[in-house]
């Protein structure tokens, strides 16, 4: 009953507290809520379906440079061009999926195949002038177009970003208890079994990355409108990747909250390390690579298994 | 000496961000103790990528700032704010987007005056949104895209040459040089690493080429990562330029350089646009030989200007390391927010944005003219100088009325 | 077609590739033995450049001869880092392995950063300018001692995996681990020497390259994902194969930078990877699973 509470008055704070935030604790929150949100879309085919994909930036970037090219070259309002971006990412990841999944890539080899098909995207971006190549795009924002996707103050966007947060995490829920959601977490355990109990694993797994996609893609759209600038190593490159899938390994692959409470634990650390450690190039980055090494030796199911596994041992 | 430079140079600390190491290093290079709390205080930010991949240069871009800051302050501060000192308070962006975005806000809440920094052009486009919503001046140091400027923005100012200036005013500085030689440069093949900052150099060397009236036969972008540049130059070669123009970073410009050699590339001179390598003085000294005659456009100090050779002094002597071109730059720009800091005799953001916007200084330590901006905030006479490397120094050889010496052109070397 | 240009871009993607070959042959038994994807490969081979990088600027060691003293300190590192960080998951999901081992690609790469600074480091030997041509094609000496060092390398590893007891149980594990166990042998033990000749090799590797390449913390990253190409080309634990998919990898890219525009080498590279992936994973010279 008092966690009920204790997220109830987690909720309301995110409400309500940030119009009285100074800008830069508020700017800190986008940022964790914004990786949050990745770390959820990432969860759906990483956590839940079990495929492991290092390569969400192809899709990240399809949604950045769809929205942004039409708003740019057509006028076609971000909030449009982010459904548009979605769909295309959708098709990508479907066209990805279906190469993949349908020649039995699995495991490390998906993992290789979906960082390759990013690379690929980012050095056609970095090669083809249309997009605006390495000279990347700038998305004005100096007047204030609500309906553009574009807010004077940063206010706005922690209210997108949280709507789109809850989004995923209602989406989550609600997926994790209908069939498909049944049919990948048989998939991810054992595949091979799971067909032969008549699932559909091609078709669940095509869906989860579809989805996932579809999910990062409208990520991408909403960095370009805050960050205001895009190019191809930015939304196409490894990092991002990287950054969207460890929220949901620390906080807890295939559970609803996991990506969630690892974007809010990954942030203070980084910026904690990041003060404590100032002046010491990569000495920050150095105990980021230890955090993550020791998550995943002692922490194999995140945070979140760790305290659900606490509670079940406290009887 | 690079562990010489992180000692003296100010660290930052702590989250809170105020420097007290200003008063501990002013002490040590022998000025007076600043005393806290004696007159007001103007609190200056800057966002650098002091730790990460760029930590090199951006630490010398921020030895250049120290330097101007404690001269300021040794000197009475800003006479016409009472005396107030320069508090200088730092950020570091990691070279991260959204880093530099945080730092920038923090030191915005923090009450700077005004921002300097971020070095890279991905940052830069993402913090002037912010400093314009703050409408807190930002003044760049390093970003050399083009379009920064652009959009109606008016808090932001570069005092450097944009790409566009750099690019094209070397490209003309090195036909007068090839004219004075009578040697007709007609073929020119660019080499460039593929991200923003080469390809937006790329670009202008490509359109600048019908203005000139030469002919761009090759323009090869790569990928930084590269371990191998043999068959690009290979292709270079085959294509017979008169000059071969390199913008890159300093592990690529190396590997370039010498493979043009080994090839014999057969131009009359390399020429570094804003190269990161080829002015540099760490890669001569271990590269004496492949160096010497490397031409470059940077910006650099004025060597027929007094002070600037006495700020070159200076600097030498506090850093234990000659002054390279983002220290130039770091000063410089420091100097500007001072005399604006003078004139709007105010720490109003808005006033001190109109001060700049008005600058008119000639008292400087740059290659060009007066340092004035237009309403997009660009330097009008920005001129990036002409390098030549002679005797393992870089010296500038152009534009003439700067030159400190005779270029050597052609270089007869990369002919074999 | 321009004769010269060909000629070039042919001999330097075979020196290119027989370094791709030379970083790949540790990894590609890694991979043989352990079956996982080791990120920080390119962060061992860093680690050895700088080894070599500290011995030839302290006690004047050539980098050449700096391989009898990094390649035995690389092994023990390696056992190492198989006994403290692999061993300990080595149940654990694919997937968090390969999160390990990217993790401690992280670690190694800002431990050098933190150590050494950021700056690039050149080891000039006297003879790093050293080179001859072939008709019009330049060839430098030391990529071409690098390529050796690749064949040699390639040979001296399948002897030992054809001709040892040793060799024999690498074999056994890598085909039937359960029978491999069943039939006495130290499963731990072989894992951890596997790994440590994979980064004895990859420390090789790095002073081998180190008169014609920089040293830097990130050096490794230039690296990594070619080495990945390379093994998956050559098929996991098969050292010609891996010598082979280097060569290859290094023909693709060199012939793409002389003939492609702009910076699209890169995208050969990954379009090879990617159809070996989906149409013949095992590798070229790998047994199709059944």
């Amino acid at each position: 009953m008092g966690e009920k509470a204790l997220a109830g008055l987690a909720v309301a704070a995110l409400v309500a507290a940030p119009p009285f935030l100074p800008k830069y604790p508020l700017e800190i929150l986008i940022s964790v809520l914004f990786f949050a949100y990745l770390g959820l879309a990432w969860n759906i085919l990483g956590g839940y379906a079990g495929q492991f994909s290092f390569g969400h930036a192809a899709f990240f970037g399809i949604g950045a440079y769809t929205s942004t090219l039409l708003f740019l070259r057509a006028g076609l309002s971000p909030w449009l061009g982010m459904l548009a971006g979605g769909v295309l990412a959708a098709g990508f990841g479907l066209f990805e999926g279906y190469l993949s999944f349908r020649y039995g890539l699995r495991g490390p080899y998906f993992s290789l195949v979906t960082l390759a098909f990013a690379e690929m995207l980012r050095v056609v971006a970095v090669n083809l002038k249309v997009v605006g190549a390495s000279i990347g795009l700038v998305i004005p924002t100096s007047a204030a177009a609500p309906a553009l996707f574009v807010f004077a103050h940063k206010l706005p966007y922690y209210y997108v970003i949280l709507a789109l947060t809850a989004g995923a995490l209602l989406l989550t829920r609600v997926l994790a208890r209908t069939r498909l959601g049944y049919a990948l977490v048989a998939v991810r355990e054992n595949e091979d079994a799971a067909e032969a109990a008549g699932v559909n694993a091609l078709g669940a797994k095509l869906s989860a990355m579809a989805l996932s996609a579809f999910l990062t893609a409208l990520g991408g759209t909403f960095y370009a409108q805050y960050f205001a600038y895009i190019d191809p190593t930015i939304t196409f490159g490894p990092g991002i990747s990287i950054q969207g899938l460890l929220p949901a390994i620390v906080g807890g692959a295939g559970t609803v909250l996991g990506p969630l409470l690892g974007a809010f634990v990954l942030t203070p650390v980084s910026e904690l390390t990041r003060a404590l450690l100032r002046g010491r190039a990569g000495a920050d980055i150095m105990l980021y690579g230890l955090v993550l090494m020791l998550v995943i030796s002692f922490l194999p199911q995140g945070l979140i298994g760790w305290l659900r596994t606490r509670r079940m041992r406290a009887g | 000496m690079r562990d010489e430079i992180r000692q003296v140079s100010l660290s930052p600390l702590s989250r809170r961000g105020f420097l007290t190491t200003l008063g501990a290093a002013g002490a040590a290079a022998g000025f007076p103790a600043i005393a806290r709390g004696q007159a007001r205080e103007v609190k200056v930010g800057y966002i650098l990528p002091v730790t990460g991949p760029l930590a090199f240069e951006a630490q010398l871009a921020l030895n250049g700032i120290v330097l101007a800051v404690e001269e300021i302050n040794a000197a009475g501060g800003i006479k016409a704010l009472g005396g107030a000192k320069l508090a200088l308070l730092p950020g570091d962006t990691q070279n991260k987007v959204e880093l530099g975005k945080s730092e920038a806000q923090r030191l915005i809440d923090q009450g700077v005056v005004a921002l300097i920094g971020p070095f890279s052009s991905l940052v830069a486009f993402s913090v002037r949104q912010d400093t314009e919503k703050a409408r807190t001046p930002f003044l760049l140091l390093a970003a050399v895209a083009d379009n920064l400027t652009e959009g109606g923005l008016r808090y932001t100012f570069r005092m450097q040459p944009n790409g566009k200036a750099m690019a094209t005013l070397t490209v003309n500085n090195m036909f007068e040089i090839a004219k004075a030689a009578n040697v007709p440069i007609k073929r020119v093949a660019m080499m460039h690493e593929d991200g923003n900052f080469g390809t937006t150099m790329g670009n202008h060397v490509e359109a600048f080429a019908k203005t000139v009236g030469y002919e761009l036969v090759q323009r090869v972008p790569y990928s930084l990562r590269s371990p191998d540049f043999t068959s690009e130059l290979a292709k270079i070669k085959a294509a017979r330029p008169d000059l071969l123009v390199i913008s890159g970073y300093y592990g690529d410009s190396k590997l370039i350089a010498e493979t043009s050699a080994k090839l014999r590339i057969g131009v009359h001179a390399l020429v570094g646009l804003a190269n990161a390598a080829y002015s540099n003085p760490r890669f001569i000294g271990e590269n004496r030989e492949l160096t010497e005659h490397l031409f470059d456009g940077n910006y650099w100090h004025n060597p027929q200007s007094a002070r600037a050779k006495a700020v070159f002094e200076a600097y030498q002597k506090r850093f234990s390391s000659p002054m390279a071109n983002h220290g130039v730059q770091g000063y410089q720009v420091t100097f500007v927010l001072k005399d604006a800091l003078e004139r709007a005799a105010s720490t109003d953001r808005d006033k001190v944005r109109d001060a700049i916007a008005k600058t008119n200084l000639t008292d400087h330590i740059l290659t060009q003219d007066a340092i004035r901006f237009d309403d997009t905030g660009e330097n009008v006479n920005a001129s990036p100088a002409l390098l030549q490397v002679q005797n393992g120094r870089p010296t500038v050889v152009g534009p003439a009325r700067f030159a400190e010496s005779k270029p050597v052109f052609p270089v007869p070397k990369w002919k074999g | 077609m321009n004769g010269g240009l060909l000629l070039q871009a042919l001999v330097s993607g075979l020196l290119l590739g027989g370094v791709y070959g030379l970083v790949a042959s540790g990894l590609t038994l890694i991979f043989g033995v352990l079956r996982i994807i080791n990120f920080a490969h390119g962060a061992v081979m860093m680690l050895g450049m700088y080894a070599s990088y500290w011995l030839w600027v302290g006690i004047g060691l050539d980098p050449y001869a700096s391989v009898l003293l990094t390649a035995p300190a690389f092994f023990v590192l390696g056992v190492a880092i198989e006994r403290l960080v692999i061993e300990p998951n080595r149940d654990a999901a694919e997937h968090n392995q390969l999160l390990l081992t990217l993790g401690l690609a992280l670690f190694l790469e800002n431990l050098a950063l933190v150590l050494w600074q950021g700056d690039f480091r050149t080891l000039r030997v006297p003879y790093a300018n050293a080179s001859f041509v072939i008709g019009e094609a330049l060839v430098e000496v030391s990529r071409l001692v690098a390529a050796g060092g690749a064949v040699a390398i390639a040979f001296a590893l399948y002897g030992m995996l054809r001709y040892t007891d040793l060799g024999k149980a690498i074999r056994a594990l890598s085909e039937e681990r359960e029978g491999a166990m069943l039939v006495g042998i130290d499963v731990r033990r072989i894992r951890g020497v596997a790994f440590g000749i994979g980064s004895a090799c990859v420390a090789a590797a790095g002073a081998l390259i180190t008169p014609f390449f920089y040293i830097a913390p990130d050096v490794g990253e230039s690296f990594n994902i070619m080495a990945f190409v390379v093994v998956v080309l050559g098929g996991m634990g098969n050292f010609l194969g891996a010598l082979v998919g280097g060569l290859i990898v290094g023909l693709a890219e060199s012939l793409g930078a002389a003939f492609l525009p702009g910076s699209l080498k890169q995208l050969v590279v990954f379009v090879i990877f990617v159809l070996v992936l989906l149409f013949r994973p095992e590798g070229l010279f790998g047994r199709p699973r059944g």
